[in-house]
C-alpha cells in the first residue's frame, strides 16, 4: 500500500505565546511578569526542573527546554538570604530559557520576576501540582511536536471502530464513505485525512479545519455531510484502527481466505491492521466494511472466529470425525 | 473430466491452513473442482467446504476437475498434496 513516507511531517518548535493561548485555559496558566518573550521557542517535548541549575551546576542544563519550578525549587529559594536568592535565579537566566511554569500556586519575589522580564523569560503561575501540570504540558508538546501525515482515504467511526478506507483515486471511497454514513456511520473525514501519531503506537485522525465534512461525489461535486445528514453523521477526531485498502479485483494477487495470514501496513512507524478487499460491481463494499469492523471487535473482545474454527477441525482431524449434519435427528419440525 | 484419487501424506492432515493453500491453489484454474471424502463431495474451491472434510492423515481423497485447464489445475492439486502442502 502506498503512503508516501516524505510527506510526513512535524513541527520543529512552537512558540511561548501559541502554547499559553492554546491552554491557559485548561491548565489555569496565568502570566506573573511581564516579560516580552512569548515569540521564545520551545524545540523539545520535554519538560525540565531546574533545581541543580539553582544549586549551582548547569553541566547538561537542559536549559531550552521548559522549565517547572514546583514546591521543591521555591523552598530552596526561599531557604536562601535574599542575595544567595537572586544569585541562584540569575544562574538560571543566564540561560535562554524560553519560559518558566511555577506550580502548586507558588509566586517568586518581585525582583526575581523583574530579572526575568528584563531577559524576556515570561513566567507562569498554576494551582495544579507539579506532577498534574507536568503531565498536562507534556502530553500537549507531545501531540504538538508528534509526527503527521496526511493520507488519501476515508476515515469513518463504523460501530466506533476507526476505519480508514485507502484505494487509489475514483475507485469509489467517498462513495462507500457516504453509504456508511447513510447507514447511521460518522464520517470523520474524506480525501484529505491527516494522521498524528498520539503516544506510542497510538494513530489519530481528523480532516483540514478548511474542508472538515465537505465531499466530493463523482458527478455531483462538492456536499457538506454535516448540513446534510446531521451533527449525528460526523465526528471531529478518531483513533485509525484499520486500514481497509479497496482494489479491483485482480486474478493472481493472493488474498486471505481464513483471515489468519494477518497483513498490517506501517503509518507513522505504528504498525495497523490491514485488509485488502477486492471489489467487482454487485459487491456490496458497505456492508464488508462494516463486517470488518465487527470483527475486528470480536477480536479486541478475544474472539477470533478463524482462529476458532481452525481448533475445532483440529480437533476433528484428531479424532478422525468428519464434517456431519449439525443436527443429528431432525424430529418432526416440518415448518 | 479428470479424477484423481490421493492420500493427505502431512501429518496434521488437511487443517485449516493447507486448506487455505488448496482453495488458493484451486482458484487459479477456471476448472471446475470437487473433493470427495467418504461419499461426501464438496466444492474445492470453498475453504468451508475443504475444512468440512476434516482428512486426517492417510484419509483418502477423490478428486475431479472439469473444465478448460483441467490437467494443469490436477496437476497442479496432485503435487500439492503430495507434497503434504509443504509442512513436515
Amino acid at each position: 500500500m502506498k503512503l508516501d513516507p516524505s510527506s510526513e511531517t512535524r513541527k520543529r518548535s512552537i512558540s511561548v505565546g501559541s502554547l499559553f493561548e492554546a491552554t491557559k485555559d485548561r491548565f489555569k496558566l496565568t502570566q506573573l511578569n511581564g516579560a516580552n518573550g512569548f515569540a521564545n521557542e520551545i524545540k523539545d517535548k520535554n519538560l525540565h526542573r531546574p533545581g541543580l541549575a539553582l544549586a549551582g551546576y548547569v553541566g547538561l542544563f537542559t536549559y531550552d527546554r521548559l522549565q517547572i519550578m514546583g514546591n521543591t525549587e521555591i523552598r530552596y529559594l526561599k531557604s536562601l538570604d535574599p542575595e544567595q536568592r537572586r544569585n541562584a535565579f540569575t544562574t538560571l537566566l543566564e540561560f535562554q530559557i524560553p519560559c518558566i511554569v511555577l506550580t502548586n500556586g507558588n509566586l517568586l519575589d518581585a525582583n526575581l520576576l523583574e530579572a526575568a522580564s528584563a531577559k524576556a523569560i515570561p513566567i507562569f503561575g498554576t494551582e495544579f501540582s507539579t506532577t498534574k501540570i507536568s503531565y498536562f504540558l507534556a502530553d500537549f508538546l507531545d501531540d504538538q511536536f508528534a509526527p503527521q501525515v496526511v493520507v488519501h482515504g476515508s476515515l469513518v467511526d463504523v460501530y466506533g471502530v476507526g476505519v480508514l478506507v485507502a484505494g487509489r483515486s475514483g475507485i469509489g471511497k467517498s462513495e462507500i464513505a457516504l453509504d456508511l454514513v447513510e447507514r447511521g456511520h460518522r464520517l470523520v473525514a474524506d480525501d484529505v485525512v491527516m494522521i498524528t501519531r498520539k503516544g506510542e503506537g497510538i494513530l489519530i485522525g481528523a480532516g483540514t479545519d478548511l474542508v472538515k465534512h465537505f465531499m466530493e461525489v463523482r458527478g455531483l461535486g462538492l456536499i457538506d455531510v454535516r448540513s446534510m445528514f446531521g451533527i449525528r453523521a460526523i465526528r471531529y477526531q478518531k483513533r485509525v484502527e484499520i486500514i481497509v485498502e479497496l482494489e479491483e479485483w485482480k486474478e493472481n494477487e493472493d488474498y486471505t481466505r481464513t483471515g489468519l495470514d494477518d497483513s498490517t501496513v506501517t503509518i507513522l512507524d505504528v504498525e495497523m491492521p490491514l485488509v485488502k478487499l477486492p471489489i467487482f460491481p454487485g459487491k456490496n463494499v458497505t456492508v464488508i466494511t462494516e463486517v470488518i469492523s465487527l470483527n475486528y471487535l470480536l477480536k479486541h473482545y478475544g474472539y477470533d472466529a478463524a482462529k476458532v474454527l481452525a481448533k475445532r477441525l483440529e480437533g476433528m482431524i484428531e479424532h478422525k470425525g468428519q464434517g456431519n449434519r449439525a443436527i443429528n435427528y431432525f424430529e418432526h419440525d416440518f415448518e | 473430466m479428470i479424477e484423481r484419487t490421493v492420500t493427505i501424506v502431512n501429518r496434521a492432515g488437511l487443517h485449516t491452513r493447507p486448506a487455505a493453500a488448496l482453495v488458493k491453489t484451486a482458484a487459479r484454474f477456471r476448472a471446475e473442482f470437487t473433493i470427495t471424502k467418504d461419499s461426501f463431495e464438496i466444492n474445492g474451491k470453498s475453504i468451508i467446504g475443504v475444512m468440512t472434510l476434516a482428512a486426517e492423515k492417510g484419509s483418502s481423497l477423490t478428486l475431479r476437475f472439469d473444465g478448460p485447464d483441467e490437467e494443469q489445475a490436477a496437476e497442479a492439486i496432485v503435487d500439492l498434496i503430495a507434497r503434504g502442502f509443504d509442512e513436515d
